[in-house]
């Protein structure tokens, strides 16, 4: 695994693997997200600890092996694409605003339905007051 | 494990599990069905919805079918992806998982993620009412039900009335009164 990476870095490098797979309409992106142990974090005093954001292709912007087998064999070592950051307590706001973003742009393969998403928001808005502050925010 | 089928009821259970087991890691799965036939795959691919255009013109110069030529936006293109959401914790193996491919959804689902990633419990998320269990809603029926009646006595709109102060459910009372 390489270093972790900057926020801005990985921010950008997120998008382009989002939208080569939206244009590719093949492959898929996971993006994991778990606190990071206590030891490694620098600050342990915090109650939160740090969130390792990680997002990988899962080398699925690779060839189909059964269908592009014996064509080429320099294509089979097309790297894996792995990206990961972490994210302090402090930041995760700021972070998943931007994360928030980057993934709605990315992920253009997804059905895009003005109507119904006036509805939900109408309903998520009706149920809670404090959440619709923030939802704007982000 | 099975699907949850609300994004809400997703993120209750997911703020539960993570409240029991800190360690939960939750992965969000972007991804495109794989394709039948690898013939056309490799030679075309065809962009979905970045650019509407395009589109257009490869229906116009292919020949392939006629039902796509017709249906020209893109909610008709095959190739919808997916989002799958799931949180999982290794140690208990329990596993939460929630599916959808409406793109309006991805904005809130991802700062809920957040809220999650920084520990927030159900209230937190800011989902709303609906974690108020079924009394509520059982209220609110009970309002609703002498309401369809029109003519109701006014024994049952007191009754409703009172029931809905109890669940807060001031919208639904003063609905009544309009009514009448």
């Amino acid at each position: 695994m390489p270093a972790h990476l900057g926020h801005d870095e990985f921010f950008t490098s997120l998008t382009t693997l989002l939208t080569t797979t939206s244009t590719k309409t093949r492959g898929s992106v996971y993006l994991t997200q778990k606190p990071l142990p206590p030891s490694t974090t620098t600050d342990s005093t915090t109650t939160t600890p740090s969130i390792l954001i990680r997002a990988t292709d899962g080398n699925t912007s690779a060839p189909n092996p059964k269908t592009h087998q014996g064509k080429t064999k320099s294509k089979a070592a097309v790297p894996k694409t792995k990206l990961s950051t972490v994210v302090n307590p402090d930041q995760l706001e700021a972070f998943y605003a931007r994360y928030a973003e980057v993934c709605k742009a990315g992920m253009s393969g997804l059905k895009k339905r003005d109507r119904k998403k006036g509805k939900a928001k109408g309903k998520g808005g009706a149920a809670g007051g404090v959440a619709g502050g923030k939802v704007t925010k982000a | 494990m099975p699907y949850l089928p609300t994004a809400q009821s997703y993120l209750e259970q997911s703020s539960l599990l993570l409240q029991a087991y800190p360690d939960a890691r939750i992965t969000t799965k972007y991804t495109f069905p794989p394709r039948p036939s690898p013939s056309t795959s490799t030679s075309t691919p065809t962009p979905t919805s970045t650019s509407k255009p395009q589109d257009a013109t490869t229906t116009t110069t292919t020949t392939t079918t006629t039902t796509t030529s017709t249906a020209d936006p893109t909610p008709s293109k095959p190739a919808v992806a997916t989002l799958v959401l799931k949180t999982f914790d290794p140690r208990s193996g329990i596993c939460l998982k929630y599916k959808t491919n409406k793109g309006a959804e991805v904005g809130r689902l991802i700062t809920s993620l957040g809220k999650l990633a920084a520990g927030a419990d159900v209230e937190g998320l800011g989902l709303g009412s609906s974690a108020v269990p079924t009394s509520g809603t059982a209220d609110v029926e009970m309002g609703d039900a002498p309401a369809l009646g029109a003519a109701g006595p006014a024994e049952g709109g007191d009754g409703a009335g009172s029931a809905g102060k109890g669940a807060g459910g001031k919208g639904k009372k003063k609905g009544g009164k309009g009514k009448r």
